[in-house]
């Protein structure tokens, strides 16, 4: 029998305000252990917790983006379970009025996966497994999230990735959260399920917690799919169970099985007010969003004319994309600008973290400075490329790198003296060339560009020389 | 009525081991409590009454960082921690 997939994602993002959720102690990674930690984040008796504003104002923020409705009042609820990552036995969270509700992230296929809703909560303490003991840092604990979770909608380990990569970079254009998976800022639980190919019934899921990097969740995800079929084929039973991915041997294993909603005991938090939003507010904080990466790629590649591949890599971040968009004003053609920045550029910048901060040397309207003396016609690709490359490890302006007469071009009567004198100093090689030797004729031009200093342009000149050659 | 499989559910969750014979009474018992408590569903409470709960919305706090507490004042509940960590010992 054929199977399909159904996955659905809770992803987790961590806001980056400056401070934790009920609190103002320090949100930052890496600290010494229980050193950004109160009263209130350890949850001792008598404290009162505070919503942060900022949080709020991040959550309509990726509630837009994800272009999901904005609740008008939203509360805040307490999932109860005893762990010690909880110092208050209970995690403040959302459950019955969530922030946003009924958004969607488009697919490049065109594809929608529905977010179901959004929701603000804070994330667990930090558990530190040694020699069978526990250690507990609470730096973690409240620190802000937010979890956006989807519609059963995804069928493949690929839209999963798909999903997902576009989600992260959506939250950092909109500059809510770094999403470094490595250091946990975004991670995600994967619910998985197979049903007979076209069945309208759902299969019994289990979920996976967890998963911090993209590469992990699809395999995860392809495995689990395999296991379900397995069991089904044998005329086995899923049972309905949360699960921990092994990276080292590619499987899964029970964590514990899984809880229902109602075991969490879901209450309305009554330590906080509710959260009251007018619509004037809310379209403050729309049109404030920046351009989106979806929009910038559909405009690169139907406006601009660039690529599919390279407007992919343009949009990829968001600091390539605002250099890429100022460095391209007044230009009518961008694809040298989008060509430098993947091909020159992105080659001095060895790892994918230097591109994602983009720091060069280089200002946006250096780049565009050289841009304009190409489209003039003042200066052609070849002396341009070796120009820019120098701008690139100095930091300065193009000027420094091309003199006047380089940008004043090269006449055609000045190319065929230059021609002509060629031919003449190099009979041997238009013998070859007569002969048949093609190459023969790639040493005469490449004999000439030298003597043009790179002005000339190498078709013309190949043109020139088979003019004479031939009479 | 509560059922025998939602007191072992909760036996469960509350890490409770129930003899045979403790689960038909811890049923009855519960019963009983769930039965007593039922009498609050004959006031008349609409909750949109209750002014504290409703009046007051939108109480945040700024986002600027104000200093957390040395971390050996956080560890002094717990008698000084470890490492600089709360502490749990391995159990069995």
């Amino acid at each position: 029998m054929r199977y399909d997939l159904v996955v659905g994602l809770e992803t987790h993002v961590e806001l980056n305000t400056k401070t934790k959720i009920f609190c103002n102690c320090a949100n930052k990674f890496g600290s010494e252990p229980n050193t950004n930690c109160c009263p209130i984040c350890l949850g001792h008796p008598g404290t009162l917790p505070k919503l942060n504003e900022k949080v709020v104002n991040f959550a309509i923020r990726a509630g837009l983006a994800l272009n999901c409705e904005v609740n008008l009042i939203s509360k805040m609820d307490r999932k109860n379970y005893v762990y010690p990552d909880l110092p208050k036995a209970y995690q403040i969270s959302q459950f019955y009025d969530p922030i946003c509700k009924n958004g969607y992230i488009e697919l490049d296929s065109g594809k929608k996966i529905r977010i179901n809703h959004i929701h603000m909560e804070e994330d667990a303490a930090k558990l530190v497994y040694k020699g069978g003991d526990t250690y507990v840092d609470y730096n973690r604990g409240g620190v802000p999230l937010l979890e956006v979770v989807t519609e059963p909608d995804i069928s493949s380990s690929d839209e999963a990735k798909e999903y997902l990569e576009k989600l992260q970079m959506i939250m950092r254009y909109i500059g809510v959260s770094d999403c470094k998976m490595q250091e946990g800022s975004i991670k995600c639980d994967v619910n998985v399920s197979v049903k007979p190919e076209g069945s309208d019934k759902l299969g019994i899921r289990t979920e996976i917690k967890n998963m911090n990097s993209i590469t992990f969740m699809a395999k995860a995800i392809d495995y689990e799919r395999e296991r379900h079929i397995e069991i089904i084929e044998n005329g086995g039973k899923i049972m309905q169970q949360t699960l921990r991915y092994l990276p080292e041997t590619n499987s899964t294993e029970s964590m514990r099985s899984k809880e229902d909603a109602q075991d969490y005991r879901y209450f309305r938090d009554p330590d906080l007010v509710d959260i009251v939003l007018t619509k004037e507010q809310i379209n403050e904080i729309r049109n404030s969003l920046p351009e989106l990466p979806g929009e910038r790629f559909k405009k690169y590649v139907n406006e601009f004319g660039i690529s599919e591949n390279d407007a992919v890599l343009l949009v990829k971040y968001k600091n390539v994309s605002d250099y890429f968009e100022s460095a391209i004003e007044g230009l009518k053609n961008v694809k040298t600008v989008s060509n430098f920045i993947i091909g020159q550029i992105f080659r001095s910048l060895e790892t994918e973290a230097e591109k994602e901060e983009f720091k060069i040397l280089t200002a946006p309207n250096q780049i565009n400075e050289l841009a304009k003396l190409i489209e003039s016609g003042k200066l052609n690709m070849n002396l341009a490329k070796k120009a820019l490359i120098k701008m690139l490890e100095s930091g300065k302006p193009v000027t420094e790198f091309v003199s006047e007469s380089d940008m004043k071009g090269i006449s055609r009567e000045e190319m065929k003296k230059m021609c002509e004198e060629a031919v003449k100093a190099n009979e041997n090689a238009v013998k070859d060339y007569l002969s048949g030797k093609e190459k023969a004729l790639k040493a005469l031009l490449g004999s000439v560009m030298k003597q043009t200093r790179g002005r000339g342009n190498a078709q013309e000149i190949e043109e020139i020389l088979k003019g004479i050659i031939v009479k | 009525m509560i059922s025998r499989e939602e007191v072992l559910n909760i036996a469960n969750l509350s890490k409770l081991y129930l003899d045979e014979s403790e689960i038909e009474d811890a049923r009855k018992e519960m019963d009983g409590m769930i039965n007593f408590a039922k009498k609050i569903d004959k006031i008349d409470v609409d909750f949109k009454d209750l002014p504290e709960f409703n009046s007051i919305s939108n109480a945040f706090h700024e986002d600027e960082i104000k200093e957390s507490y040395p971390q050996n004042k956080i560890l002094e509940s717990v008698d000084g921690g470890k490492d600089g960590y709360f502490y749990i010992k391995k159990f069995n």
